[in-house]
């Protein structure tokens, strides 16, 4: 009998193949999507996101090129300008003026032309070289692109080191945790052992030898949650080799557990928090097989996985 | 996965076949019960299915459906 029907429901049919058949026989699929999207009324959420769009999201779009892509885009905006107020000299009459005389439409006018870009572009506006009539307005409209984009440059580049940084606290602290998981799991181990042996020295173990066994417990229950929450949620992960040996580290604490639980651990010692503790423990462990973890690992992995499920199975 | 609540899965005779799901995919009385972790749940679940993790049925399950006749499907991740 299965537990549900133990507790009585008597119209229950099981779906063997899962959520793996369903896809494989092309069901839809359903996610959960963030709750804060779900509470807000959907014609609020498009009316927000199509308001941005209207003017700030290209700048967005321009924030997120790579740096290269930014630096061209940025000369080539300046050339094009360049070329612009030259063009305009030449077929307009109105062009650029260099203390009160015309820019001639030549290479050296040319040249002028791309230089009052670039000092347009940069704001800095040393005023030898002068715009004239409506070439003013395309001026300014080339100063403040200019700066905008100027402005994306030099932040990416600040930035980009800040995201290195970022990153390497983030691997060392990952890297820390997963070195105190073991510590922890390593300590839990050699604590069960004294008091297994303890255990097969006298028959009724003091209560302060009881204490420190429901600490350890709850020590273990702590660690085993982060390995679970390490193979359940979307993060980085550890590197095979130091997730095997977590798994084995995990599954040798296991075993301490059901040892101490198959020897003399009777009723009348047993406390609450301890039997909660392991309770706890026993339907975590009992999350981890190498079929029901979200990804797919190496056959030693699931090997160990799938261990680590069978021993849950002997906690009581 | 499922041998945890369905004593053992190769004696399990009352399975329930795609198509059914697939047919009665608009019947209210079929009620679907995903038992994966949550974090599974929301990565992906059969449309209309509700989330009852493996760890919390014993707890949980008279709350989330305390009809006794109801018509459940229980699934989980895959063939375990």
């Amino acid at each position: 009998m299965g537990l549900l029907e133990q507790m009585g429901y008597k119209n229950i049919r099981y779906y063997i193949g899962g959520m793996a058949d369903w896809v494989e026989m092309g069901g839809p699929v359903e996610k959960m999507d963030l709750p804060v999207a779900h509470a807000l009324p959907r014609q609020f959420i498009r009316a927000e996101t199509s308001k941005v769009w209207s003017w700030s999201r290209w700048l967005e779009v321009l924030a997120n090129w790579p740096l290269d892509r930014l630096v061209f885009f940025w000369l080539g905006m300046i050339l094009v300008f360049g070329f612009v107020y030259w063009g305009a000299g030449i077929v307009m009459g109105w062009g650029l003026q260099a203390g009160n005389v015309a820019v001639k439409p030549d290479f050296e006018g040319l040249l002028t032309a791309i230089y009052f870009s670039f000092v347009t572009a940069l704001s800095i506006g040393y005023g030898d070289v002068i715009p004239v009539g409506p070439l003013r307005i395309l001026a300014i409209v080339e100063g403040a692109t200019g700066l905008l984009i100027f402005g994306c440059l030099v932040s990416k580049l600040v930035s980009r080191r800040q995201e290195e940084l970022t990153e390497e606290i983030h691997r060392t602290t990952f890297d820390d945790r997963l070195d105190r998981v073991r510590t922890n799991l390593h300590l839990v181990f050699s604590d069960l052992g004294a008091v297994l042996q303890l255990q097969a020295e006298q028959d009724v173990l003091p209560g302060q030898v009881l204490r420190r066994l429901e600490s350890t417990v709850r020590v273990f229950r702590g660690e085993l949650q982060t390995i679970h929450d390490l193979l359940y949620r979307n993060q980085v992960l550890p590197d095979e080799e130091a997730l095997e040996s977590l798994l084995a580290n995990l599954a040798i604490c296991l075993q301490g557990v059901i040892d101490l639980q198959s020897s003399q651990l009777n009723g009348q010692q047993r406390s609450m928090p301890l039997d909660a503790s392991l309770h706890a423990i026993s339907n975590l462990a009992n999350e981890i097989c190498g079929e029901c973890v979200p990804r797919t690992y190496a056959p030693a992995m699931k090997q160990w996985m799938d261990q680590i499920q069978e021993l849950a199975r002997k906690i009581a | 996965m499922l041998e945890s609540i369905a004593s053992n899965t190769k004696e399990v005779s009352n399975q329930i076949a795609t198509e059914e799901i697939v047919a009665r995919r608009n019947d209210p009385s079929l009620l679907l019960v995903n038992v994966m972790p949550k974090e599974a749940f929301e990565e992906g679940h059969i449309p209309r299915s509700i989330n009852l993790p493996l760890a919390q049925i014993e707890t949980k399950a008279r709350q989330v459906f305390p009809e006794i006749g109801r018509e459940l499907v229980i699934y989980c991740g895959g063939p375990t």
